[in-house]
């Protein structure tokens, strides 16, 4: 019940806001009630998790359609709540900073961000195929409409890119959840076996490739994040790419061990290359969405290397990644977001020298920016190293990749610190241009105290991710 | 003694939250003695550790103490655990006694800067990160003291942001620590794979059973880290650089914490080391090569903090050399002896600055003798002690690495006792050319403006001057600790630890003391000519050129990496990205805009009709599955 009830919160609330006619500040003063009580109830939810035990808890199975064996089936695995968490705290900062700028048309918008929340939580607790595939395909209407409308200046040409690649993906593992079901004589994760069949694999795999997204798949990430309002890119970089490491790790991983074997390789080249690739790219990115947003292909890479590393470590520091990047990904975002509001633009050229007289905004970004460059220390890092320790098994390469991708990363990390904050002020930041208002510090902290807090104790994700904390068992067991 | 070790580790830390939480709330004064206090606290604690290890049995020495698992995956298992052994306990002293000193000193030197509340924020930070690293129980809780270490020298570099070569510095110090740091994780990756832990005591004793290859690859891999945050070559670039930040900070990286960092390593590490022995023989050779480069350029810079820079990097090598030998007590001895003269030197040369408003380049410089005196008397310890002439501290500690060098005799050996020597003459030659150019002659007239200005409060406040004198009280008297032939508490202590390869004979150090002493006042008899003369220590163009260009490694590598790797990330941009990947859909995307023009209009109803046209596609293709099944 709880898991349903986590599921149908955000989306009630939206039914709500969008039905009633209340004025601007109440309604999105509700949504963001909405989404704090979606993150008490996860709270909840966390607390009747028995992670020791592992294994799916919380499930709840009604009968759908019985004769094509499609079921309501959902539950939670100890790392599927793990991003459901990082997702409603995602979702309640992205709405409170809708809230606080005071976006147009609140109804509209505030119902479409619950309504999304809602879709990725019951991505993230499907247990029936076609269940996940309705749940992803939903998140997708309202990012069209939110890019769309609330966007930049070509916010036309971003969604109509988005929207091709997604449907592509979309369309392509329709098919696959078909054919995967109707060779397995039955829509649910938790009953239907393994399969050998190559295409269905590649249905699914390209799907998620552009979802997360993975070089080279990733045509609509540079418009689409720089054109995106900042907190409508922030859910997706943070939230809505980790619906593909779901998909990855309980369809791609546990249904299909035969055409992973003969993909993985391949995979980690290109998942390796995306780390290198979207690093020096960010590297040299002009304006700050550039850079968080590359800096997200390059990190997307490093998630999969862990994951198709297949073992213990790699797995484990995948999920442990997936939660640190979608914290510090929504952080970025939201701190480029008041930016660009205080100096009207995300070019580097025109920012700097704002750490002079703005104490709190500098501490912010400074935590954040060592977060996102994995300095030694932070659950980041500790991400990070458990991918490259798990990937050596794969290939000495593929560590040294990682080693590369922690440097370039320091690289990219400090040309944006020092481009906003050092040196002299640049043309668009004016005096006028204030610190953090008590608002918007009380979006940012909270992600950021996740952060600190993980970093002291990454363990606490790492070991309760998977039954026995034996990641790689439980995936060649198909989650049974 | 284990609370001990753990109030010297936390203290620091919980003197950088206060100060970071408590903002605006407390003067800046208060931050100041905040960080003072926890510092000197994590000293105490330190002693008391010290002592409860003392007071235990020779074979019982080591405690390991874990507060919970910080990582796990699997098997794989990592603890937030402190080791405190005789090594960790006298780092420990050193860094929390010597850094409490420099902190002292910055509440005098930081007054009136007006972001002190964050300078000292980040001392603190410095302070634990570089505790953390030694007492770090494992290899990756060393490698998170050692990252951190990085992190709190780009704060404190940077820490003046407004000035573009402060910055940039900072960077340069950060991205070169993160290559260290990462060769350092490939070897603690090669670890887990190989030994199955990383806890210490449990790899070292699993050090025998690893293939030739693997232990080479991780005891480089560790190295590539040492010699990055030691500024060994070719990993030196950034320290000279790092002169940007203010001058306690100075002190702090070349004194107390961070360049010895790699020192420690290549010790606590040692049984690897000994398992790689080509490897270690490197670190030997690259410690020499440095000692040797980085002696002569200080023969030719200006600025009176990059001649002491360039003086870190050369003595840095006399440990590496040390521990690359095998000499690992005096290695760590030296560090200790060095911690306090290098501390001294740099603070000196701040209350020099201080009193010059910021002033460094010692062309505009002289005669401070008469109105610094007692600042002149501590820098002219700290020089004869990093020269090492007798009974200084320099003098003991420096002469046992190179005695022990003598020891080895091999080819190696010979070569390696050379170079320390040739070091040891231009140690003479660049400590006393800066100390005759600051505090000898006549004075400069640039100094006549601020003499007026300054006579009010003489030298500095009583809270730089302490720090100062308590120094060189102990540069002077700190070598005493290990006389050869008669005593070698502090050595025989660290060497419970590092069970050493050579020891040289009282005869051998004797001999080379006689050597080096001979050597240290032929070099201060180059600089006083030369100082006399009004004349250049280097005077042939060529090798001036080369010297003040630092041997051109900063041009090297901008050649060889920068501007390749930005090449690579414009070309990809230009070349890859928008052209192939961004505009993708353009064709396909406007080719559909033209089709549909009625639907370009209305961008709303764009939007709308692709909704409706996925929600429309689901229900066909669902259908038509249905019924084909």
């Amino acid at each position: 019940m709880l898991t349903t009830a986590l599921i149908l919160l955000p989306v009630a609330a939206a039914l709500v806001i969008a039905i009633l006619p209340l004025p601007r500040e109440l309604t999105a003063g509700l949504a963001f009630l909405a989404a704090l009580m979606e993150v008490g109830l996860w709270i909840v939810t966390a607390a009747r998790f028995d992670f020791e035990e592992g294994g799916l808890q919380l499930g709840t199975t009604e009968e759908w359609v019985e004769s094509l064996g499609i079921s309501y089936s959902v539950g939670f695995y100890g790392f599927s709540l793990w991003l459901t968490g990082v997702a409603v705290v995602v979702s309640a900062a992205a709405i409170g900073y809708a809230l606080w700028v005071g976006r147009d048309r609140p109804r509209a918008y505030h119902a479409l961000m619950l309504f999304l929340t809602g879709a990725v939580v019951a991505t993230f607790a499907a247990q029936d195929l076609l269940l996940f595939y309705v749940s992803f395909e939903a998140m997708l209407i309202p990012l069209y409409v939110l890019v769309g409308v609330w966007g930049g200046a070509r916010r036309q040409a971003a969604t109509l890119t988005f929207v091709v690649y997604t449907m592509a993906g979309s369309l392509l593992m329709l098919a696959s959840v078909v054919a995967f079901g109707v060779t397995q004589d039955t829509f649910s994760l938790l009953d239907s076996g393994t399969s050998d069949n190559t295409w269905i694999f590649l249905g699914f795999a390209v799907a998620f490739a552009v979802k997360a997204p993975l070089f080279p798949f990733h045509g609509w990430l540079p418009l689409t994040y720089r054109e995106a309002p900042p907190e409508v890119a922030a859910v997706l970089s943070a939230i809505v790419s980790k619906t593909a490491v779901y998909g990855f790790l309980v369809i791609v991983l546990a249904k299909f061990p035969e055409p992973v074997r003969d993909f993985t390789g391949l995979i980690l080249v290109l998942a390796g290359a995306g780390l290198v690739y979207g690093s020096l790219l960010a590297f040299r990115a002009p304006d700050l969405r550039g850079i968080v947003a590359y800096s997200s292909l390059a990190q997307m890479g490093l998630i999969v290397l862990g994951l198709f590393a297949l073992n213990d470590l790699g797995l484990d520091g995948a999920v442990l990644l997936s939660v640190a990047h979608a914290l510090i990904s929504a952080t970025m975002f939201l701190l480029v977001g008041m930016v660009e509001r205080r100096c009207g633009s995300g070019e580097l050229e025109v920012l700097g020298g704002m750490a002079r007289g703005r104490p709190v905004f500098a501490t912010v970004l400074l935590v954040a920016g060592m977060v996102a460059l994995a300095v030694p220390g932070s659950v980041t890092f500790a991400g990070e190293f458990l991918i490259m320790a798990g990937v050596y098994e794969e290939g000495w390469g593929y560590a040294a990749v990682v080693a590369l991708g922690i440097v370039l990363a320091a690289m990219y990390v400090l040309r944006l610190i020092s481009a906003v904050l050092h040196v002299r002020p640049g043309r668009a930041v004016h005096d006028e241009a204030l610190d953090l208002r008590p608002g918007e510090l009380a979006l940012v902290l909270p992600l950021v105290a996740c952060l600190i807090a993980l970093s002291v104790w990454p363990a606490l994700v790492s070991q309760s991710s998977f039954s026995g904390d034996r990641p790689a068992r439980v995936i060649s067991e198909g989650f049974r | 003694m284990i609370a001990g070790a753990w109030i010297c580790l936390l203290a620091p830390l919980g003197g950088a939250l206060a100060i970071t939480l408590t903002g605006p709330w407390i003067s800046r004064r208060v931050a100041g003695w905040i960080s003072t206090l926890t510092t000197f606290l994590a000293f105490a604690g330190a002693l008391v550790a010290f002592f409860g290890l003392w007071s235990r049995d020779a074979d019982d020495r080591e405690r390991l103490s874990t507060a919970y698992t910080w990582l796990a995956a699997g098997d794989f298992q990592v603890g937030f655990e402190i080791l405190v052994d005789p090594l960790s306990a006298a780092m420990m002293l050193v860094v929390s006694g010597v850094g409490g000193l420099i902190v002292w000193y910055s509440i005098g030197y930081m007054a009136g800067d007006e972001e002190e509340r964050r300078f000292f924020a980040y001392m603190s930070l410095f302070v634990f990160s570089m505790l953390l690293l030694v007492q770090a129980g494992n290899f990756l809780l060393l490698l998170v003291g050692w990252g951190l270490v990085g992190l709190a020298s780009y704060l404190l570099i940077g820490f003046w942001h407004k000035r573009p070569e402060a910055v940039g510095a900072a960077k340069k110090a950060f991205v070169m620590n993160a290559i260290g740091d990462a060769t350092f994780a490939l070897a603690i990756v090669l670890l887990i794979w190989s030994t199955g832990t990383l806890e210490f005591t449990s790899v070292f004793a699993d050090v025998d059973g690893l293939s030739e290859t693997t232990v080479n690859l991780v005891a480089l891999g560790l190295l590539g880290g040492a010699a990055a945050k030691s500024a060994q070559i070719p990993l030196h670039t950034w320290l000279p650089d790092a002169m940007e930040g203010p001058t306690p900070v100075s002190a702090l990286i070349h004194a107390a914490t961070m360049v010895t960092a790699g020192v420690y390593l290549l010790v606590r590490a040692h049984p690897i080391f000994e398992a790689a022995p080509d490897i270690q023989s490197l670190a030997a050779i690259l410690g020499a090569v440095t000692l040797v480069v980085a002696g002569l350029v200080a023969l030719v810079q200006w600025d009176i903090k990059r001649v002491i820079a360039y003086s870190t990097m050369s003595q840095i090598g006399y440990m590496f050399l040390g521990a690359g030998i095998g000499a690992y007590g005096f290695a760590i001895f030296h560090l200790m002896t060095h911690a306090f003269f290098k501390a001294l030197l740099f603070l000196a040369a701040g209350v020099v600055i201080h009193h010059l408003h910021d002033e460094q380049d010692i062309r505009r410089m002289g005669g401070l003798k008469s109105a610094l005196p007692r600042t002149h008397v501590a820098f002219l310890i700290g020089t004869v002690a990093l020269v090492g002439l007798p009974p200084f501290a320099g003098f003991w500690s420096k002469d046992a690495i190179i005695a022990s060098a003598l020891e080895r005799g091999d080819a190696l050996g010979w070569t390696l006792f050379v170079a320390s020597l040739v070091g040891v003459l231009l140690t003479g030659a660049y400590s006393f050319r800066l100390y005759f150019a600051v505090f000898q002659g006549k004075p400069h007239e640039a100094e006549a403006l601020h003499a007026r200005a300054r006579e009010s409060h003489g030298e500095g406040p009583r809270s730089m001057l302490l720090p100062v004198g308590i120094l060189a009280i102990l540069s002077a008297i700190g070598g005493l600790l290990s006389i050869p032939g008669v005593w070698h508490p502090f050595t025989h202590w660290v060497e419970e630890t590092g069970e050493p390869l050579v020891e040289a004979t009282a005869r051998q150090d004797y001999l080379v003391s006689a050597i080096s002493v001979a050597l240290g006042i032929v070099g201060l008899l180059f600089a006083r000519r030369a100082f006399l003369r009004d004349r250049q220590l280097v005077t042939a163009p060529t090798a001036w050129r080369l010297f003040e260009h630092k041997f051109y490694f900063d041009e090297l590598y901008d050649a060889l990496f920068y501007r390749p790797s930005t090449a690579l990330s414009n070309a990809l941009r230009r070349r890859v990205e928008e052209p192939v990947i961004e505009r993708s859909l353009d064709e396909i995307g406007s080719g559909t805009i033209l089709a549909s023009d009625g639907l370009a209009r209305v961008q709303s109803g764009l939007l709308r009709t692709y909704a409706l046209a996925i929600a429309f596609s689901v229900c066909v293709l669902v259908v038509v599955f249905v019924a084909v099944r």
